[in-house]
């Protein structure tokens, strides 16, 4: 279990404003607004990294008191949920559907058998096998106020939470100020207008496990990117590299997947979601974003 | 929302862009009733204020014309309730029919004050060019969740012009289920009105009375005398054919409708109303020429029209979201005990030019038959009916609706919408003989309008 680092905010000023890092979802995180004024970054800082830590506490499956924990631990039995549970869920349906079941946030379970540290480690069929018994969004019930999760399923909103914070935070600041600033979390980011009348961010686009790689510059006016992948986490045997991208209808790996896709999208989830699904079709990856006339870029 | 699998529809990142709105509590790219599935999830907010503002021009062709200007504004409060309050200002100005059938010759009307008289040129439709009023209309709505599954809504509303006053009520109850993917609602309203028109209301099937007093005669109040007596006889002959200064209508109207989210992309509604009023429903400034066997007008007899109407209808509307455009279409069926059955069919298509405006072409068709009492004229053979009126829009007609609208995202997040629209009515004969010179003279003249409207929400 990972343990949380200390939840604090540090201001830096830069060239034209205030950065604020924190860390939060195993991420180090950071706003950046253009704004001499000081004592407003600070606030700013401090609305957003408590908007994304409250989700993490919320949904993550590491913290105890989660809600997402609590829906693991349910045994069964059905649970009540607020609007916010609700709405994710929802969305995780529709990406479910959207998919036609490959992206499924039941699919945690794989871990237990599928370990992408490098090896060649694959498991054997019958455990994967075994897993998918326990993998399925269609055998959950729920609704507005309630969710029923069978015994022995997970859920697990890895795969949106972190780009739901980055919509999140960017709602709560626009809220509060009309400044151009830009919320990035680990990578998922978001922007609400450029930075000055024209002049679009710089972000630097880290590719996890790409060490021999520079960050990638891309200019942002306003929008999200999101990124998929992981070149550190894979499986290499008999010549076939496996991806972490596991298709939860067969438990097995996405074949021929590019290793990272980032993707534009007027908000966070929509890119986050939008590189994963692009994953997910495999050699096809850049073709089905390419059709749906979806900005991206993807290292092979 | 059911967990069955369902081929991807081969827009994702529309679907996404819907789920994403959904989420977020952000605003859908397609404003419909079906998003109201989508709960915001930032609900518990206070919003701000949202304003609406429209200016509407409508001018028919050598009648009517009006300017309208509507500022409508929103507020969302912390338990989820809605205000919405709505100004509605709006003048007429022009002429509008009598009733009364063009003739060969010239013919004189009294205007509906009694005060003066106009003439209407051999040939054409008489009009009357008194026509000039403003308005004002203030509606206000109360919605808000009223248990789990159920939203009420309540409202009043108020008109006012110079001769005219209506005030209502109205209450909407609507319950959600299928997980919000079906809605079905009911809806009472109650509107009072009270008309107390220029000159007052006319007994029915009254001859039209001579002027008495003729605005245009500036002098004749100094004269005194002679003329002081006849404008006082004038003003008798004329009051005999009053019945009142003013009288009222009420309308009850009970409407059921229907919801249903077919899938993410479609959504349709069903209505079913009935409406019964009950009252002063003639329109007083109204007349129907009385004419001989070789059609010539001899008389002009204010119309008559039952106390109670009772009309009832139905509604379907269905939008479909293709992958760009938004398709809009409708059905109403009308009918009354009026024996008035009319059939609309209303349909638009929404394409984005861009992410940021649209064009969204209008076609709309509308047929009616005429009220069982309609006729164009009386004939002098025939005994006087029960009920009569030459009102062309209670008569048989078609009518067709040709437009196109504009809109725009601006750079600030509000939007600017323009639209222009065509409207031409066709009145027809319904089976009427026009015996000599009216057989000569257009009985049954179509009207045409241009429509424009301006509107701009911040």
């Amino acid at each position: 279990m990972k343990k949380n680092p200390i939840r604090q905010l540090e201001i830096t000023a830069t060239d034209d404003g205030y950065c604020l890092r924190f860390y939060a979802m195993a991420s180090p995180c950071e706003v950046l607004v253009a704004s001499k004024d000081n004592q407003l970054a600070l606030t700013l800082g401090e609305l957003i990294a408590d908007e994304v830590w409250r989700i993490e506490d919320k949904y993550s499956r590491y913290q105890a008191t989660s809600v997402c924990t609590a829906i693991n631990n349910s045994g069964g039995q059905a649970l009540a949920i607020d609007q916010e549970t609700y709405l994710l869920l929802n969305f995780a349906d529709t990406c479910y559907q959207l998919s036609d079941g490959v992206f499924d946030i039941t699919s945690g379970v794989l871990r237990q058998v599928w370990q992408f540290d490098g090896s060649d480690n694959i498991p054997r069929g019958i455990d994967v096998q075994k897993s998918l018994e326990n993998i399925g969004w269609h055998k959950v019930v729920f609704d507005e106020h309630q969710i029923i999760m069978p015994n022995h399923m997970e859920i697990d909103f890895g795969g949106i939470g972190k780009e739901y914070a980055v919509d999140r935070a960017m709602i709560i600041a626009n809220e509060f100020t009309q400044l151009p600033l830009l919320v990035n979390l680990g990578g998922d980011l978001a922007a609400n207008k450029p930075r000055k009348n024209n002049v679009p961010w710089q972000v630097g686009i880290e590719h996890p496990g790409f060490i021999e790689r520079k960050p990638m510059v891309v200019s942002l006016l306003k929008g999200a990117l999101a990124t998929s992948g992981d070149a550190k986490r894979f499986l290499f045997k008999d010549n076939v590299r496996y991806s972490h991208i596991l298709n939860a209808k067969t438990g097995w790996p996405v074949v021929q997947a590019p290793r990272s896709i980032t993707v534009v999208a007027p908000q966070c989830i929509q890119a986050g979601i939008l590189a994963t699904l692009a994953l997910m079709q495999g050699p096809q990856a850049e073709g089905f974003l390419t059709e749906q006339e979806i900005k991206f870029w993807a290292i092979r | 929302m059911q967990l069955t699998h369902k081929k991807a529809p081969i827009n994702i990142k529309a679907a996404l862009t819907i789920a994403t709105s959904a989420l977020l509590g952000t605003l859908p790219v397609i404003a419909n009733a079906a998003d109201d599935t989508m709960t915001p999830a930032k609900a518990q907010q206070e919003s701000s204020w949202d304003f609406e503002s429209a200016f509407l021009y409508y001018s028919e062709s050598d009648r009517v014309s009006a300017a309208e200007a509507v500022i409508s504004a929103q507020k969302t409060l912390e338990n989820e309730a809605v205000l919405n309050l709505k100004l509605t200002i709006d003048s007429l100005t022009g002429a509008s029919a009598t009733g009364a059938a063009a003739q060969p010759n010239v013919q004189t009307f009294t205007r509906p004050s009694g005060k003066g008289s106009y003439q209407t040129q051999a040939g054409k439709t008489p009009l009357d060019d008194t026509f000039k009023d403003t308005r004002v209309q203030l509606n206000a709505q109360w919605t808000q969740p009223l248990a789990e599954k159920y939203t009420g809504s309540a409202g009043v509303h108020i008109s006012k012009e110079y001769d005219y006053l209506s005030l209502g009520v109205n209450g909407n109850l609507a319950y959600d289920f299928n997980n919000k993917n079906s809605t079905f609602s009911v809806g009472l309203s109650y509107f009072q009105d009270t008309f107390e028109p220029e000159g007052g209301i006319p007994l029915a099937f009254a001859s039209m009375p001579l002027a008495y007093d003729n605005d245009d005669d500036e002098y004749s109040i100094d004269e005194g005398g002679e003329d002081e007596t006849v404008n006082s006889a004038g003003k008798t002959a004329f009051n005999a054919t009053r019945r009142t200064d003013s009288d009222n209508k009420t309308t009850a109207d009970i409407m059921f409708g229907f919801t249903q989210v077919i899938n993410r992309r479609m959504i349709t509604q069903f209505n079913y109303s009935y409406s019964k009023v009950d009252g002063y429903l003639n329109d007083p400034f109204k007349m129907l020429s009385l004419v001989n066997s070789e059609g010539i007008a001899q008389d002009y007899l204010y119309e008559n029209r039952p106390n109670s109407r009772v009309k009832q209808s139905v509604f379907a509307q269905t939008k479909y979201h293709f992958e760009q455009n938004v398709i809009d279409i409708s059905y109403r069926y009308m009918w009354d005990d009026w024996a008035i059955d009319s059939h609309t069919i209303d349909s638009r298509l929404r394409i984005p030019l861009s992410g940021q405006s649209y064009i969204e072409p209008h076609i709309r068709f509308y047929q009616q038959s005429a009220a069982d009492f309609y006729q164009p004229f009386l004939a002098q053979s025939n005994a006087i009916p029960g009920f009569a009126s030459a009102d062309y829009r209670i008569g048989e007609m078609s009518a067709y609706t040709l437009g196109v609208k504009y809109g725009m995202k601006l750079s600030d997040g509000n939007d600017l919408s323009f639209r222009l629209e065509y409207y031409r009515q066709d009145p027809k004969n319904s089976g009427y003989q026009a015996p000599g010179a009216l057989a000569e003279v257009e009985l049954y003249e179509s009207v045409e309008a241009i429509i424009a409207q301006v509107s701009y929400s911040f």
